[in-house]
């Protein structure tokens, strides 16, 4: 079986590097770019994500997260560059098939489908991605459970409280079943004891489902304490990238994002 | 699962048949012609309702063009009923080989929708990425094309003259209801089915669903498709019961009046729907004839019922703009155990 996946693909496969030594998948992007009337809001961006691991992308307002996200997740098209999820070159796929490719995210701003129950917005995740209904259910009943909101199947989603929908949607992405995660500032608006509790359900998540998570937030704690590396972004451009304790350490960093807070 | 809970997740049309038969029965037994009408044209107008709930409901986007449907299924349908003496000797001008076809009811009542179906399929496709108000619009401007074909294609619809069927009523109150209930089963199906639920995904957040993979121009395409067939399909029932029909009869009243029933029932359940039908064709019957008694007795107040439909509405959708139901869905539930699905109301 292990053989059958050596063939080699075609397309922009030249430019990807070589495949990891350890079973999974990769999230390449390369030389990303993105003009909006002249700003330069992602300015030759470039990161790799494995299976398996968890990478934070930092920066100050405005650096440019959001926009990144929204382009490699096809929300918004490129300027330049590519990525390339799992050796499917998804640089010109629009949102709906760069998720099939298997990248799924939540939303800065909670984007919950509000008057479908939570079970149907956890079905929805599964059910856009292909499943039939019926499986689409049991898979989310599971889900509902592993973030402990079983007992809130049936309330409609906009009942659900702040911590409820950001942990809501967290399921929905993860009941497609996708390769990546995008989480993009999933502890806004949490208190301590959420952020906590986050943390704790976050921390295992890539070893128990396989998955790579691309997390962006402005929780220090959080990042440094969930992520393996870090991608630090200013004024778009990438100013350092490395382990927590690397970028720290980093006094550019330290000086654009981080000031005194960190330590 | 046990056969009960079997029953308790599909009870929602099940229970919403059973009051639809129970009322056209009621109103049947009751002996009198004119109920009978009311009867039958009420489960005529339930399936336009259906299918117009359908999309609307699901996808968020009031379809204009939906009547429209309802014409095309009208006319197909009752070109394929008539007999083909009948057709030479009413429409001389109509095209040889529309002549030439006859079948009977049901089988042009299936023609009826499938080619309003089939127009859909066509027309919906370049006007499926529209969104918004550049939808809207569109859809305004279709309805209007349709209204002109209607009336002016002389081949195919008589033109401007009265198109008659001539022989029985096909359609009787027995066969409206049947239909009516199949109609029910069909929009409640097509909500809990992945394409609706991806349809309704679509019409909560339209970034969110990308995101998780919905293509939401393919979902609206097809969920348009399926609303135009259920109106083709009421359009069928509708000309074999009136028996003449203009392009007149599927224009801007009717689409008023079907627009009122699903937002003040509420447009997001085929219970809202349901209800705002059964309502709206009641109120009907008691302002009409508030109006004929008012006229008669000297104060001339024609046009009352579609005024206190339309302030209705408006009222409606200042206070309560999802409807009566708001989404609510009427279930069974299985006495002394916690159902794990939308109990949402029971909880708020």
């Amino acid at each position: 079986m292990a053989d059958l996946n050596e063939v080699p693909v075609p397309g922009p496969s030249a430019q990807v590097p070589p495949p990891p030594d350890q079973p999974g998948a990769v999230l390449t992007v390369q030389d990303l770019f993105k003009d909006f009337a002249g700003l330069r809001a992602v300015d030759n961006v470039s990161l790799q994500l494995r299976t398996g691991e968890i990478l934070g992308l930092i920066g100050p307002n405005g650096s440019g997260k959001t926009t990144f996200i929204n382009l490699i997740t096809g929300l918004l098209p490129k300027s330049g560059g590519f990525v390339v999820i799992d050796q499917v070159d998804t640089t010109h796929f629009p949102a709906a098939k760069v998720a099939r490719a298997g990248l799924a995210r939540t939303f800065q701003t909670i984007r919950l489908f509000k008057e479908l129950t939570c079970l149907e917005n956890v079905e929805a995740g599964a059910v856009g991605m292909g499943v039939p209904r019926r499986q689409a259910e049991a898979r989310a009943i599971g889900l509902l459970e592993e973030i402990g909101l079983a007992d809130q199947a049936g309330k409609r989603a906009k009942s659900l409280t702040f911590a409820g929908q950001r942990r809501l949607e967290i399921a929905r992405a993860l009941a497609a079943h996708p390769k990546f995660l995008l989480l993009d500032e999933p502890a806004a608006g949490l208190n301590e004891e959420e952020t906590a509790a986050l943390l704790a359900f976050l921390k295992p998540l890539p070893a128990a489902k396989g998955i790579g998570i691309l997390i962006v937030d402005h929780d220090m704690h959080l990042i440094m304490n969930l992520c393996d590396r870090i991608h630090v972004l200013n004024y778009g451009k990438t100013i350092a990238e490395g382990t927590p304790a690397e970028v720290r350490a980093n006094p550019e960093v330290v000086g654009a994002y981080l000031g005194s807070a960190a330590r | 699962m046990n056969a009960l809970q079997w029953l308790s997740r599909r009870s929602t049309p099940i229970i919403l048949a059973a009051v639809l038969a129970v009322l056209v029965y009621f109103l049947w037994w009751l002996n009198d012609s004119y109920l009978e009408d009311v009867a039958t044209n009420g489960c005529i107008t339930l399936v336009m309702v259906m299918g117009f709930q359908l999309f609307m409901g699901n996808s968020g986007i009031l379809n204009w063009s939906y009547v429209g449907y309802v014409g095309i299924g009208a006319f197909a349908s009752a070109i394929c009923s008539i007999e083909p003496d009948s057709k030479r000797l009413q429409m001389p001008v109509m095209y040889e080989a529309l002549i030439g076809i006859h079948m009977p009811y049901w089988a042009a009542l299936l023609v009826g929708a499938a080619v309003a179906a089939l127009a859909a399929a066509i027309i919906g496709f370049p006007l499926a990425r529209l969104s918004d108000m550049a939808g809207a619009i569109a859809q305004f401007a279709l309805l209007v094309v349709f209204y002109t074909l209607l009336a002016q294609w002389q081949q195919v619809t008589n033109g401007p003259r009265t198109f008659t069927l001539g022989g029985t009523r096909s359609t009787t109150i027995w066969v409206a209801l049947v239909v009516g209930v199949i109609s029910i089963f069909v929009a409640y199906w097509f909500k809990e089915s992945a394409l609706g639920l991806r349809l309704r995904a679509s019409r909560e957040d339209r970034y969110a669903a990308a995101s998780s993979g919905i293509n939401v121009v393919a979902t609206r395409y097809y969920g348009y498709i399926i609303s135009a067939a259920v109106g083709g399909l009421a359009g069928g029932l509708f000309s074999h019961y009136i028996l003449s029909i203009t392009a007149k009869s599927f224009y801007l009243a009717e689409l008023f009046l079907v627009l009122s029933m699903v937002i003040i029932g509420g447009s997001m359940s085929v219970t809202g729907a349901f209800a705002g039908c059964i309502l709206i064709t009641i109120a009907r019957q008691g302002l009409r004839q508030g109006e004929a008694n008012l006229t008669n007795s000297g104060f001339d107040v024609s046009g009352m019922t579609e005024i206190v439909l339309a302030v209705l509405m408006i009222l409606f959708l200042m206070l309560r703009p999802n409807g009566i139901a708001a989404g609510w869905e009427v279930r069974w539930r299985l006495p002394g155990r916690r159902a794990a699905r939308s109990d949402s109301k029971q909880r708020s």
